[in-house]
């Protein structure tokens, strides 16, 4: 017995030192792998729960930027033209558009009047796509999008509607589209968190860590928030009083003695915290690393309009989802509230939108740019967009907006094999309801997953007797026009 | 964070290759249509060919026997090569052979070979078993075995030709069985006296050691967290706002419940229905508080109807998850597609729950008789008041005869009573002016009495309130909602419950809560006393007998030890519901008190442990990390029940939702009380529980994941509230040295190696590897 034990720790800790950089590990993810009907799930014993998995087939991007416009931007201020609606401004809407139509504020100050826009729109790259004046460096990069025009929604209230952009529900307790991502293929970053969470704005998203959720997955895959004050990430910094070297040594000694345990007791999850351990370790010099921007050139900088390389803006946080790609994070979320335009005293259509606008236009462009010219645009993903898009009716409050509005709204795509300089699905006279080529929430999502080279189908999880996946049980459609 | 789940269902495929029951020459084993064939079936078939009738394809149902023998004639019993259904599985034209291609789904040649072998034998189909009542088996005779559960235990590994491991050493054992039934580590001196004891006699020892913990008010803490996450229960509102909500008074009703060993049965009655008791208690209100764990929208712009809509949803399919142990939620928008439950009768559950207000109840401190203040207090007023109209005239008059001179040298608060418009003015601005007034003349008794009104109020302010469900007078209509969206109302449906199950005999002619209450803890229920000890076997081996504990449907998996299931399932319906003895029951077996370790013969034979010729090493709960690291720091308050409090969070965490909420870390004894205790937001959940995945009270969650992560370990390792332990651990260290303080945390003596390995860190380094060793948050 003896011998059998000390056998067992030499050649535990032989593969430590020389075979595998990640450490051994956890027979319950191996299972949870196998079941996943993943493309392919490993045959020995699993190294990293976020180790490089093969997808499904192959993938055309590699990682995810979801730029999340967190309140429900107006499709009608930015991308989608209706000259009609300035027309028509002050009429009310034709009943057949409303009829049996819900919608948020129902009792209170909806209304079923039109309302015009104040924006210039303009056409702008090679196939004269409208923009509006709102946002003048985005219409610069036109070319490199694919802006879909018809993306709609089930759900009309900001918390259940953000649920269901991450999620696919609004039942609480699934696991969101980073989640997902991170499970169906790792991470190729051995020194940072798979999936990362990014905030801006005056206030955090409505509901919080659901949004990021790993659901009924392992909290393995589930959103880190990387923080721009304090510690990025969590409990990240090694206690005041204690040294770098104490900290090492701390490390050092905890892998000898949960070694011995392991030989002890042959539980392989003690090889996972051991290797948990070292990540953590490796962690706590990487993040500082990638929150320390002062490497970045002031020509690169300037790209992102950012003034003071330590502010905490949402233009730094595209530059840091640029780091974050390039380190080979898997998937990265900005949220950048608030696009919340009803027209209340600090959220209306006057002066809030165009200022909002304002602060995201050149970083957004700034990052589609510097992925390009660093040749990560192809492998990267970059998406933008909020739960819901606004009503064409106006909405009385102390001054203009406009209500929620889920038949159609404007998100675009950009890099990771989208086709660029495309417009996707046109919308009614009013912007109302899509005439043609309708994309659903879930067909969102069975697209980025096949870019992603993960079968939206097979992409699943069993929980209470159900394959629970991203699309649910409705049909789902991959976009191939839009993606080739 | 992970509601129920059932992800090693690896372990139910291997099962099939696992027989358990198998008699010797397996390939010759009649094949059981349970076991064998439904699952098959269920996987592949059924949500075309199944109980849904609106997806059923070719009106064509292999989920009964009429549907494909009678009705179909796809299976000819007896006879495999005349049954289509055997073509159509075996054929290689992709429009022919089924599962169509574009399903995904294929059945292996030895599935097919399963379901050829079973129809030549004549196709028989069962009842699924869950829906069948249990049966009390004996259990099978082995020598020198007496305790029944391993007597079923045994008899299982002995037809697989290995053996049970051997009992666990004292050290490991007392640690085991505290943090499995207090979720507390044992203390040194508990360790030392178990050792000599069990040197004596080990079996007495034992059970005087299960004794002291089932007595133990720190079992019901431990206990309650188990219940707690199926309740969803959580202390703010949910979705965006996510206001604080004040409902831990259930959370104290669930401790002392279990403290107090109520039935499970009059526990489950009084959670569901306990208002509707006759003379309901105050305790047996509290007790509903369990569906009023849902969240509410407080966003702007809301429809309320809907979200009370969505929690009745909630309602519906959490009582369907915790005690019938289905998933009764997927019926929600159409017919079941594996499980005989219609639509309608997801609807007629609803009616149940759709007929209540959902107040807040105030309850009072028992020192409070908050019936007689009240009482006294509206005298005192009353009295008051009348004394006032006694003297209206003359204190109208002596209010017009003020001039600003004489005003001048009345108090601040006269004028301000004054100001009040006549008609506006309460009871309080009246008396200020009836005593400036002097009307009474000195030394009136005015101010006393409000002294006496003041003091009862302050009293009175001591009451908690917690949030309750009543039962409306005038039930709401209840109807089918179409694909279960509440603007699409159809027919009309009366509170009933599934007809695949126990019939329901209400007492009333308008069944309500209490009759579902009822229904579900009735004998001849098949599922709920399965559902519950399964569902306590989790706890105790990682798993439960069945391992999808939340759903005993036909996609769940079967149980591995069918008779065991039953026979716990009876013993603890028989001992009237009483959790302390199922508990004591489990915890006494040799299953339950052998080693974890691995043996590499075992581990061959079977590799999941499915047979459980050894326990399982688990990681312990979240609170639990934390309580044992409060309890070997020596910081830990024993103090139970109360509001939540608040231990220290790292900054800008509460800035992750919409609101930053306020997060005051708790000073005192506060700071130090046990996980269960700690505030918890819905959107902005407690980071250091969250990484050890507690619940955040999202959902119901009825098992809990272990995962293993980087964010733990720098939890552990840097985390404020973890550093305040290491650092009271050091002082202990530099007391009674690190031999002690290794026993504290993993509750056994240390090796010369590890020792050693120790030695080379300073104190404070050596108290944090101790909080951070894998051994010391995982239970051996």
């Amino acid at each position: 017995m003896r011998s059998e034990t000390h056998t067992l720790l030499e050649s535990t800790r032989r593969h430590f030192f020389s075979q595998c950089s990640m450490g051994i590990g956890s027979i319950a993810l191996a299972s949870l792998l196998a079941e996943s009907k993943l493309g392919a799930a490993p045959t020995g014993p699993m190294t990293n729960p976020l180790e490089p998995r093969v997808a499904h087939f192959p993938a055309k991007a590699k990682n995810v930027i979801f730029l999340f416009m967190a309140g429900g931007p107006s499709q009608l201020e930015t991308f989608d033209y209706k000259p009609k609606l300035n027309e028509l401004s002050g009429k009310p809407i034709p009943e057949s558009f409303v009829e049996g139509k819900r919608f948020a504020f129902m009792s209170s100050s909806h209304r079923t009047d039109l309302l015009g826009f104040r924006p210039t729109f303009k056409q702008y790259g090679a196939n004269g796509t409208w923009v509006s004046d709102y946002l003048p460096h985005t219409a610069e990069i036109v070319d490199d999008l694919s802006i879909v025009k018809t993306c709609s929604t089930d759900l009309f209230n900001h918390a259940p509607a953000k649920l269901f952009m991450n999620t696919g529900t609004g039942q609480f307790g699934r696991p969101s589209l980073g989640a997902w991502t991170t499970y169906g293929l790792g991470s190729e970053c051995d020194n940072l968190p798979g999936f990362v969470v990014l905030q801006s704005g005056p206030r955090g998203p409505r509901g919080g860590a659901i949004h990021w959720s790993s659901g009924v997955l392992p909290t393995t895959y589930q959103g880190v928030p990387l923080r721009n004050q304090g510690d990025p990430i969590l409990n990240l910094s090694t206690p005041d009083s204690v040294t770098a070297h104490q900290q090492r040594q701390l490390v050092d000694t905890l892998r000898e003695l949960n070694l011995k345990r392991l030989a002890e007791t042959g539980d392989q999850e003690i090889g996972t915290r051991i290797n948990a351990y070292e990540m953590a370790y490796r962690m706590q010099s990487s993040a500082p690393e990638l929150m320390n921007t002062s490497d970045e050139s002031v020509e690169t900088l300037d790209l992102y309009g950012i003034k003071d390389a330590n502010e905490s803006s949402y233009a730094r946080n595209c530059l840091l989802a640029r780091r974050l790609v390039e380190r080979g994070v898997r998937f990265v979320q900005l949220y950048h509230t608030n696009w919340d335009h009803h027209g209340g005293p600090t959220e209306n259509l006057e002066t809030h939108l165009p200022a909002i606008c304002k602060e995201i236009d050149k970083s957004t462009a700034g990052l589609i740019r510097d992925l390009k010219q660093r040749g990560l645009l192809n492998e990267t993903l970059v998406i933008w967009g909020g739960e819901f898009g606004r009503t064409p009716m106006g909405e009385v409050r102390e001054s203009t907006g406009r209500n929620h509005h889920i038949d159609a709204f404007t998100m675009w795509f950009a890099g990771g094999g989208f086709k660029p300089g495309t417009v996707y699905g046109e919308t009614d006279e009013f912007g109302f309801s899509p005439i043609d080529k309708p994309c659903h929430v879930r067909d969102i999502h069975a697209t980025i997953l096949h870019q992603l080279g993960l079968d939206h189908e097979k992409l699943s999880v069993r929980f209470q007797g159900l394959d629970v996946k991203l699309t649910g049980v409705e049909k789902a459609h991959v976009l191939k026009e839009l993606v080739g | 964070m992970i509601r129920t789940l059932t992800l090693l269902s690896l372990l139910s495929l291997s099962l099939a290759s696992l027989p358990l029951h198998a008699t010797s020459g397996a390939e010759n084993a009649k094949i059981s249509f349970d076991r064998d064939i439904r699952p098959i079936l269920s996987e592949n078939c059924f949500s075309c060919h199944g109980f849904d009738e609106k997806s059923r394809e070719a009106d064509l149902r292999l989920d009964t026997y009429s549907g494909s023998v009678d009705e179909s004639g796809v299976i000819v019993p007896g006879d495999d090569s005349s049954s289509s259904l055997v073509d159509r599985l075996l054929s290689t034209d992709d429009d022919e052979v089924m599962p169509p291609p574009e399903t995904g789904h294929k059945l292996t040649s030895e599935q097919i070979e399963k379901i050829r072998q079973w129809i030549a034998e004549g196709a028989e189909y069962q009842t699924h078993w869950a829906f069948v009542q249990p049966v009390r088996v004996e259990p099978p005779a082995i020598q020198n075995v007496s305790h029944p559960i391993d007597r079923f235990i045994q008899a299982e590994l002995a037809s697989k030709s290995v053996s049970a491991s051997a009992l666990a050493n004292p050290a490991t054992l007392i640690r085991r069985v505290s943090l499995d039934l207090t979720g507390l580590p044992p203390t040194i001196e508990q360790i030392t006296e178990f050792e000599k004891a069990m040197a004596i006699g080990p079996d007495e020892a034992y059970e005087l050691l299960v004794d002291r913990l089932l007595a133990s008010p720190h079992y019901g803490e431990r206990w309650a967290r188990w219940w707690l996450d199926q309740a969803r229960y959580a202390d703010s509102n949910g979705y965006s706002i996510d206001a604080p909500r004040e409902i831990w008074k259930f959370r104290d009703w669930v401790v002392d419940a279990l403290n107090r060993d109520m039935p499970f049965d009059q526990f489950t009655i009084e959670q569901l229905a306990g208002d509707l008791l006759p003379q309901a208690t105050e305790s047996q209100k509290i007790a509903t508080g369990f569906h009023r764990n849902t969240q509410i929208n407080q966003e702007g712009g809301i429809d309320p109807e809907q979200f009370r809509i969505d929690s009745v949803f909630d309602r519906v399919a959490t009582t369907g998850t915790v005690w019938l142990g289905l998933t009764v939620g997927c019926a929600q928008c159409h017919d079941h597609k594996f499980d005989p439950i219609k639509q309608k009768e997801f609807y007629q559950l609803f009616a149940f729950l759709n007929n209540q207000d959902e107040p807040t109840l105030k309850v009072f401190p028992s020192d409070v008789d908050a019936a007689s203040l009240m009482g006294e207090k509206k005298q005192v007023e009353k009295d008051l008041q009348s004394l006032v109209d006694q003297h209206s005239k003359a204190l109208a008059d002596w209010e017009s005869d003020l001039n600003d001179e004489t005003k001048s040298s009345l108090s601040k608060e006269t004028l301000k009573a004054i100001e009040v418009a006549k008609e506006k003015r309460k009871l309080s601005h009246q008396l200020i002016l009836l005593e400036a007034s002097q009307l009474l003349g000195e030394g009136s008794t005015i101010m006393r009495w409000q002294d006496r009104i003041a003091a009862i109020e302050k009293e009175l302010g001591r009451g908690t309130s917690t949030m309750v469900l009543s039962e409306k007078s005038e039930p709401r209509k209840t109807t089918v909602f179409i694909k279960g969206d509440f603007t699409r109302p159809a027919d009309e449906v009366q509170p009933n419950t599934p007809s695949i199950l126990h019939p329901f005999e209400p007492q009333s002619q308008s069944p309500n809560r209490l009759d579902l209450a009822r229904w579900i803890v009735a004998s001849e229920n098949p599922l709920t006393s399965r559902v519950i000890v399964n569902r306590v076997w989790q706890q105790y081996f990682g798993r439960g007998l069945v391992e999808t504990d939340s759903d005993f449907g036909l996609q769940g998996s079967s149980p591995t030890h069918p008779e065991l299931l039953d026979w716990l399932a009876i013993e603890f319906r028989e001992s009237k519901w009483s959790l302390k003895e199922l508990h004591r029951l489990i915890v006494t077996s040799h299953t339950y008190r052998q080693s974890s370790n691995a043996r590499s013969e075992l581990n061959d034979q079977d590799p999941l442990n499915l047979l459980l010729g050894r326990q399982n090493r688990l990681r312990l709960d979240a609170e639990i990390v934390r309580d044992v690291a409060l309890v070997a720091s020596g910081l830990f308050s024993p103090e139970i029940g109360g509001p939540p409090v608040y231990p220290p969070i790292p900054d800008g965490v509460m800035g992750l939702g919409q609101t930053n909420r306020k997060w005051n870390a708790s000073t005192g004894n506060d700071r130090y009380r046990r996980g269960l205790y700690t505030f918890v937001f819905r959107a902005t959940p407690p980071p250091s529980l969250n990484v050890f995945d507690a619940p955040d009270g999202q959902s119901s969650c009825t098992r809990r994941i272990r995962s293993n992560t980087p964010l733990q370990a720098l939890t552990l390792l840097n985390d404020t509230g973890f550093y305040e332990f290491a650092q009271s651990l050091e002082k202990h260290i530099e007391k009674d040295g690190v031999e002690a303080a290794f026993q504290r945390c993993t509750s056994r003596r240390p090796t010369e190696e590890e020792l050693a390995l120790l030695n080379q860190l300073d104190t404070l380094g050596v108290a944090r590897a101790l909080l951070n060793l894998d051994e010391t948050i995982n239970r051996e």
